[in-house]
């Protein structure tokens, strides 16, 4: 029977999947930035310079971004199959994920000058720190809130 | 917080400690001992009903105001 601590177990597994494959990615970064400067249409400001480099930064850059998020998750999910859900350190976890979102969004907008492609990547990065952003608000509230609970007498 | 909780006052003066209170009013000594120590956010309007009842005082004489 499907219940929430199979669900927990399930997420905990997909994070540290999803951890390995960054790890395996990052090892085939510069061929692929190589290969993508090769096949990719130059359509941006500087579209006539080698992507290539930028390319290479840009995305070592979003995986450092990725591992922060991916650690933040790792802690989340940990802290909630210990049934403590609304503490500020998952506040802080919040908090990180949505800063390193909207950091790999604003470097993919760099990116966006020799690729003007990038610029949707950007907007889904940004997007997707904006709406984690507004989660740590209300996980702030309710951290609160419980808090207030916890300690009526 | 401007509000003072004088419950160790009230107890000494009637002298009953912290476990018999706890167990008197219904509530854990751990929790009796955050409202003594003024680290409560709120008090129920039945515990203090019930603080009233066993230690034979009114609500002025365990909350207090001081202006910080």
């Amino acid at each position: 029977m499907w219940n929430k601590n199979k669900s927990l177990y399930l997420s905990r597994i997909l994070t540290d999947v999803c951890a390995g494959l960054a790890l395996i990615f990052a090892l085939f970064v510069p061929e692929g930035a190589k290969w993508y400067n090769y096949i990719s249409e130059p359509i941006g400001i500087l579209a006539d310079h080698n992507v290539a480099l930028p390319l290479i930064i840009v995305i070592y850059f979003c995986e450092v971004m990725a591992f922060v998020v991916l650690w933040s998750l790792h802690k989340l999910l940990g802290n909630i199959s210990k049934e403590k859900v609304f503490i500020p350190e998952n506040t802080s976890c919040l908090r990180a994920i949505s800063w390193a979102c909207m950091l790999a969004g604003f470097s993919m907008i760099v990116l966006a000058l020799w690729r003007a492609i990038f610029i949707f990547a950007a907007f889904l990065l940004v997007f997707f720190g904006l709406v984690m952003r507004v989660l740590k608000n209300v996980f702030e509230n309710a951290v609160e809130i419980k808090s207030e609970n916890d300690f009526t007498i | 917080m401007p509000i003072i909780v004088n419950l160790d006052v009230m107890m000494a003066k009637r002298k009953i400690s912290s476990m018999e209170l706890a167990e008197r009013i219904g509530i854990t000594s751990a929790n009796l001992s955050i409202l003594k120590t003024g680290k409560a956010k709120a008090v129920r309007f039945s515990t203090l009903e019930k603080i009233c009842e066993e230690l034979d005082c009114q609500p002025g004489d365990i909350l207090e105001f001081r202006k910080e």
